[in-house]
């Protein structure tokens, strides 16, 4: 087994105390303990403090656009499905502006593990509400207190049609970093929406606030992620949130009903133009 | 002898105008003669007049003529609709009632015959949609076509689909079709076509043109969304993709589908989507992207009508300054034209290698016309195909390198290139200015250089592009500058002018930018009156020019922004008018 250090690049920074640290050493210890090459790794950010991830860990990365890595993520996992794809975002890309990817990365099940840092606002650009700030948060866009009600990611997850979907607190990076192996381990699309606290724009949501705020589901009597029904009551509770493995289905993944043949990526086929074959396909507008 | 004729098919939409028109075409291909189709059909799957014309000539054309020589109407209301077009001694069917008499003063030295195609189906075979086939046979009468080609066709369509009842049905119906029209016209009227050799040539559309020339190329990856009047790019390759070992991937949106053509390319698939209209707004974004990060794309725009949803169904040429100019930040780009369907497949082929080459976005923009429409070409060469992936490393001369830098600072700005899996490459794939490991970076002088790398790249990039043809005399005083499928009434309209003792030339453009304007000044400098050719309503060509070629002569615009293509005539007159 590798060692987590073996995927440190830069020292990140953040904010002390942002939950992205938590978030960093998470991804890391579950790579170490999947044994994953780096090069084998693709991490696909999105914009926002999080984005900067890609900095600081050593594996292929690829930082997009606010909101996009969903298709780019899934445009590289069915090149060479080989590779462990892992994409992030914060709650503003995941489910503002990516929300519409989102889903369809749901629907299309593939195999890439989504992390989503929630912080309950846009922390980059210094605190405006986000899709998953509370009701009536006074925030920089929203001097009277916000006047949208929240949506819950996990929540659209399943009901998308979600196959494995998991929370985690950045606050219990061993939890967190299980949920994660686990995910990179799903045959599938896996969402791994995580309450992390913004110690700089958001002094309602801390780590101690969390911490009274959550129910792990395993200690949830009788809990069986497997059961769809059970998943609803969980993530119907608005006053303590779930976290832990709330829902896995096995499905087949995208790139298992799509691709020709995963044993031969795309991204190593043989390009020779096979002339005579051409010219039979040709032969069709004769 | 007939030279050269035009038939249009007109109706209702669901009336079978595309299936008559595309068999009528084929037919006609397969009897040894060049074709150009238009059709023009409604935003509608039902119910609006739609109409198919298909000109063949004996010789190579590109573009339609003025007229129409026979017409085939499944109503009467597309009859009184084209009179105009109609020519002398032009002869029309037409089914069902509705043509008043006296007739129009412009019908006058045309024949009229009443074909009551629908009923003599219901009765002979007891379905409407036989009369399909069946105008099929009456056209193969007027036009002297062998009944075997005809048989012929019919079988390759319905034996594997349908089975041979259909088929001895629908051969029937030819057949009743075309002794019905002998019945009813006299020998004076008809239009015999003499048999050519149908040599080594294709009838194919722009848009499976650019597939055929996308699988060719090595494209293993599509991803894109439905639009009008790129989706057949798509249809097409969908049945042939998953052959090669690739995919093709309808996507939520174009954002999407953008994005994801760009991560499978950065992953190392040859990967490429296709829009129009309003999709290729949404791509902006990602073109931007493509860019920053210098990741090889190939974008195929096939234009139709806007601003807006505009008219999903017909043509223009009005995003051309949105891909040479748009999007944020400044970044280089290759937008290339083709004029021919020859030119979508070797264009396709060119625009993956300079994708890969320059490793930057590349644009194939066409339009509806020449994206639907038919046109026979000779047959494609795959042997001359060559597929060249730039500065691809391969996994064992990366292992070689004693330092990787994905972005590394060279003299031609080009850098060296990796994939995701392999040792030694690590890297990162950013859209934040970066460094040359593709960190970001924000630092000053590191901004300065990059910018400098990544636009320095097409400095050199000339002999790579395509390069602008000229077409007639060398010597006219009267010069075209065009591209894209306005072409074909480009040439038309030359030879029309010849006819009255006015040359002309034309340059037209296959590279749209990085801009040519050492071939269009000179061009310029030797040509006394100069008109630029644009299906669009401001000129965005010349605009083009005036920014990019100084001083400047002046440019006479002849545009259009109807929902037609150019008829010939309509670039004849203001060139005979200006000379007046």
């Amino acid at each position: 087994m590798k060692a987590k250090e073996f995927y440190h690049r830069l020292n990140p920074t953040w904010c002390k105390g942002c939950g992205l640290f938590g978030i960093f050493d998470a991804i890391k210890r579950a790579a170490a303990a999947l044994d994953k090459e780096p090069e084998d790794l693709v991490i696909v950010t999105g914009i926002g403090c999080h984005g900067r991830l890609n900095n600081y860990f050593n594996a292929y990365g690829f930082h997009g656009l606010h909101g996009r890595t969903m298709p780019v993520a899934m445009g590289i996992k069915l090149v060479n499905p080989r590779l462990q794809v892992v994409a992030m975002s914060g709650d503003g890309d995941a489910y503002s502006i990516g929300l519409g990817h989102f889903v369809h990365a749901l629907r299309k099940n593939i195999g890439l593990t989504y992390i989503v840092s929630d912080n309950r606002l846009f922390a980059l650009t210094q605190g405006q509400a986000s899709p998953t700030t509370d009701f009536g948060t006074v925030t920089l866009s929203t001097p009277l207190g916000s006047k949208e009600f929240p949506i819950d990611g996990p929540s659209l997850a399943l009901a998308a049609g979600g196959t494995f979907i998991a929370r985690g607190f950045s606050g219990e990076v061993a939890n967190l970093a299980a949920l994660i192996e686990h995910g990179m381990k799903h045959d599938g699309f896996a969402l791994i929406d995580i309450l992390s606290p913004c110690v700089t724009h958001n002094k309602v949501n801390t780590y101690d606030w969390y911490r009274e705020h959550i129910v792990h589901v395993q200690d949830l009597p009788g809990y069986d992620p497997k059961d769809r029904a059970k998943a609803w009551e969980a993530l119907s509770n608005t006053e303590k949130l779930a976290v832990g493995l709330i829902y896995e289905e096995a499905k087949p993944s995208f790139e298992e009903l799509v691709l020709p043949d995963k044993e031969r990526p795309i991204a190593s086929l043989d390009l020779k133009v096979d002339v005579s074959r051409l010219r039979k396909i040709m032969d069709r507008f004769r | 002898m007939i030279k050269d004729l035009a038939v249009m098919i007109a109706g209702k939409a669901g009336d079978g105008v595309l299936f008559t028109g595309n068999v009528l075409a084929r037919l006609l291909k397969r009897h040894g003669w060049e074709i150009v189709t238009s059709r023009d059909f409604p935003s509608n799957i039902r119910g609006e007049s739609t109409c198919y014309t298909i000109r063949a000539s004996r010789d190579k054309i590109y573009g339609l003529s003025d007229h129409v020589n026979i017409l085939l109407a499944f109503d009467c209301e597309a009859i009184l609709a084209h009179l105009p077009e109609i020519a002398e001694h032009g002869i029309v069917f037409c089914d069902g009632q509705g043509l008043t008499e006296p007739l129009p003063e412009q019908a006058r030295g045309k024949t009229f015959h009443r074909f009551a195609l629908r009923a003599f189906a219901r009765e002979q075979f007891g379905q409407e949609i036989f009369k399909n086939t069946m105008a099929l046979g009456a056209l193969s009468y007027v036009l002297d076509i062998d009944t075997s080609l005809v048989e012929g066709i019919i079988s390759e369509m319905f034996l594997k689909r349908k089975g041979e009842e259909v088929v001895r049905k629908n051969v029937e119906a030819a057949r009743f079709g075309y002794e019905k029209a002998r019945e009813i016209t006299s020998e004076t009227e008809r239009h015999p076509l003499t048999r050519k050799a149908d040599e080594d040539r294709i009838l194919i559309s722009g848009d499976e043109a650019i597939g055929l020339g996308a699988l060719a190329a090595g494209c293993r990856y599509f991803a894109a969304y439905p639009i009008c009047p790129a989706s057949e790019i798509w249809q097409w390759l969908v049945y042939y993709l998953p052959d090669f070992g690739g995919v093709v991937v309808q996507t939520e949106d174009e954002l999407a589908a953008l994005n994801m053509t760009l991560g499978a390319s950065f992953a190392g698939a040859r990967a490429m989507t296709s829009t129009s209209g309003p999709g290729a707004s949404l791509m902006m974004e990602a073109f931007s992207l493509a860019g920053m990060a210098e990741i090889p794309a190939v974008i195929a725009h096939v234009q139709r009508l806007g601003p807006a949803t505009g008219m999903p169904t017909k043509s223009q040429q009005g995003d051309v300054l949105q891909w040479i100019f748009g999007s944020h930040g400044e970044f280089p780009r290759i937008v290339l034209s083709p004029g021919t369907v020859g030119e979508c497949f070797d264009l396709t082929v060119g625009a993956f290698n300079l994708a890969e080459k320059y490793q930057c976005p590349v644009i194939l923009l066409t339009e509806l016309d020449m994206g639907q429409d038919y046109r026979t070409a000779r047959a494609f060469d795959f042997s001359s195909v060559v597929i060249d992936r730039g500065k691809l490393l391969s996994p064992d001369q990366l292992l070689g390198m004693a330092d990787f830098k994905r972005y590394e600072i060279t003299p031609d700005g080009i850098s060296p290139r990796a994939l995701p899996s392999w040792k030694k490459g690590i890297h990162l794939a950013e859209s934040l200015e970066h460094d040359e490991r593709g960190y970001r970076d924000e630092d000053p002088l590191n901004r300065r250089r990059m910018m400098d790398k990544r636009m320095r790249k097409l400095d050199h990039a000339s002999p790579d592009l395509p390069g602008p043809r000229t077409w007639g005399c060398q010597k006219a005083e009267v010069g075209f500058i065009g591209f894209g499928s306005t072409l074909g009434a480009i040439l038309e309209a030359m030879e029309q002018l010849r006819l009255k003792g006015v040359p002309s030339r034309f340059l037209q453009l296959r590279t749209l930018w990085p801009f040519p304007a050492a071939e269009v000044r000179e061009f310029l400098a030797e040509s006394r009156d100069v008109f630029i050719v644009e299906h669009n309503f401001s000129g965005q060509l010349a605009t083009l020019i005036k920014s990019q070629v100084s001083p400047c002569a002046e440019l006479k615009n002849i545009l259009n922004y109807s929902t037609r293509p150019f008829m010939p005539r309509e670039i004849v007159e203001p060139v005979l008018r200006s000379r007046r």
